[in-house]
């Protein structure tokens, strides 16, 4: 028994890590050595890193980087006010936590083209304006979700004993309720950066020109005029270590923090 | 009171989902189009035409045999997944933090990265099977889908095992006590007590993980673009191609319309069988 769970998660350990070592392999390759895809002696070249530098892709990851950075902002605040209305309130009746819900998961492309003809007609097409507004069609709903669950679990009688002592309802919240949810704020926030991190489908629509996040840069690398696998490889890189590195000090939290609501419905 | 607080969630919720949301429904009833000046009202043509577009249909079926195979893998071995490393004590945190990256790379660099790892030519996975003799298409017209599958369940049974093991962790513990007092074997307690504690979770991870699997999109984007012909032409690809690429609005947003109604037919299906449990515990 032991065994085949230790041999299991071994297994899935290499099925993870092998197409990261595949990409790694592939950034530090010159052409030739990319037509021969598992050969392991090649003389390392920095060209791959050279070229997709020069090609802006860290100017892609700063776009990236603001715009993850602001709507998850105006996520959590709009989110977690809301989030605690209805949570204590019942604001709306039952069928509020079913909206939020719904309006999460509304396929992006029913959205998608009002919101492109919007742009068009304010002049917004092309800026960082359009593709957070985007996101936050989705970050907005999945904030607001987890954070209900997180209020639900702040028992009632702190704030009730807060405001006998003699804080106001919004002091309350402030003084009280609020340190208790900031772990699962920290979660929600993590999780919601990641997804505005992660999209293609809103950016490469709204705005596909200068303002490329590194998704849409990464993708613009798989061209018709044939792949530049190499740049491709560091680009892809790119986006993907920084994450790694945050995944990997956030995890425990993570899980933490959604077994302490975020899974209540 | 509640509504001092809701009022700014409410007012942008209803700025950039229910207008985009109205405005979407208006157009699926004309036949605006980026390329012609004039734009009529059309009524429900756009609808009617879908029924008999060939390609919608399968592009509709090819989504939901895409969610239905790959949710389930993802179920099955993220539950495995997470009843391991719940059990495991040497090296967790180094183990779960490797096992839990794929979710949080970009989908596209994803697919590109598959695309190439499995490519015919270029490929280290097809040269390693044909040392051994075995040749197979990844992308070809028979497994191009599959394939998708497949690299859908490499990025996402993460996040099953994710919500699992916040899952299992925060299982109570005098169950399981009772059950090893009274002998009962692994299989025993995993069936008839682990899983019916877990359903509630299972119930929100499958909820989740569905609805964003029909969003699916770059890795088609990434590696078949839809072919060879048909075989991995998805709704949100269509979409895709229809409004932005031929610029048909119109028809984009009704070809949006009935995705909605699909998804909502789902949800509503399973939220009730949710909250049918919720009152029977």
């Amino acid at each position: 028994m032991r065994i085949t769970r230790r041999g299991f998660v071994v297994l899935m350990l290499l099925v993870v890590a092998f197409p990261y070592a595949w990409v790694v392999l592939a950034s530090f390759k010159g052409p030739e050595a990319l037509n021969d895809p598992s050969t392991l002696t090649f003389t390392p070249t920095l060209d791959n890193w050279r070229g997709v530098i020069d090609g802006g892709v860290l100017d892609s990851a700063l776009t990236s980087v603001i715009v993850g950075v602001v709507t998850v902002a105006i996520a959590v605040v709009f989110g977690t006010l809301g989030a605690y209305a209805i949570s204590r309130f019942g604001t709306g009746g039952p069928g509020t936590r079913f909206g939020i819900l719904l309006s999460e998961l509304m396929p992006p492309a029913v959205l998608v083209v009002p919101l492109f003809l919007v742009a068009f007609n304010l002049n917004l097409r092309d800026t960082v304006i359009a593709i957070i507004a985007s996101h936050l069609t989705f970050v907005l709903p999945v904030v607001t979700w987890f954070m209900i669950g997180f209020f639900d679990a702040v028992p009632k009688e702190f704030e009730d004993q807060a405001m006998v002592d003699g804080y106001g309802r919004f002091g309350a919240f402030r003084r009280v309720v609020l340190p208790q949810v900031l772990p699962g704020i920290g979660a929600a926030a993590i999780f919601a950066f990641v997804l505005s991190w992660n999209d293609l489908f809103y950016a490469l629509i709204l705005a596909g020109g200068n303002t490329a996040t590194l998704p849409v840069k990464i993708a613009s690398y798989n061209t018709f005029r044939g792949v530049e696998l190499g740049t491709m490889c560091a680009a892809i890189l790119v986006s993907v270590v920084p994450v790694l590195i945050a995944c990997f000090f956030v995890q425990r939290r993570l899980v933490r923090g959604i077994s302490g609501g975020g899974l209540k419905y | 009171m509640g509504w001092r607080f809701m009022a700014p969630l409410l007012v942008l919720l209803v700025a950039i989902v229910g207008y985009p949301l109205v405005y979407s429904l208006y157009l699926s009833l004309t036949n605006r189009s980026i390329v012609r000046q004039d734009t009529s009202f059309v009524g429900l043509d756009q609808y009617q035409s879908l029924i008999h577009n060939s390609d919608y249909g399968a592009a509709m079926r090819n989504t939901i045999v895409f969610v239905l195979f790959a949710v389930a893998l993802e179920l099955v071995i993220g539950l495995a997944l997470a009843l391991a490393l719940q059990k495991q004590r040497r090296a967790r945190d180094v183990t779960r933090a490797l096992l839990l990256t794929p979710m949080f790379v970009t989908p596209i660099a994803v697919g590109l990265m598959f695309r190439f790892l499995l490519n015919q030519q270029l490929g280290a996975i097809p040269q390693i099977l044909s040392q051994l003799g075995i040749t197979i298409d990844f992308f070809g017209p028979s497994l191009a889908l599959p394939t998708i599958i497949a690299i859908d369940v490499w990025q996402w049974t993460p996040f099953m095992v994710l919500l699992l093991l916040a899952g299992l962790e925060s299982l109570p513990r005098q169950p399981f006590e009772a059950a090893r007092v009274d002998g009962a074997s692994t299989w025993m307690t995993f069936r008839r007590i682990t899983l019916p504690l877990l359903k509630p979770v299972i119930a929100i991870a499958v909820l989740l993980r569905g609805l964003d699997a029909f969003k699916v999109f770059e890795y088609v984007f990434a590696t078949t673009n839809g072919g060879p012909g048909n075989a991995t032409e998805t709704i949100q690809l269509m979409i895709y191609r229809t409004g932005f690429g031929f610029f048909r609005l119109g028809e984009a947003a009704a070809m949006a319309f009935v995705l909605v109604a699909v998804v909502l037919v789902g949800v509503t299906l399973l939220y009730r069988g949710m909250m049918h449990q919720k009152g029977a515990t």
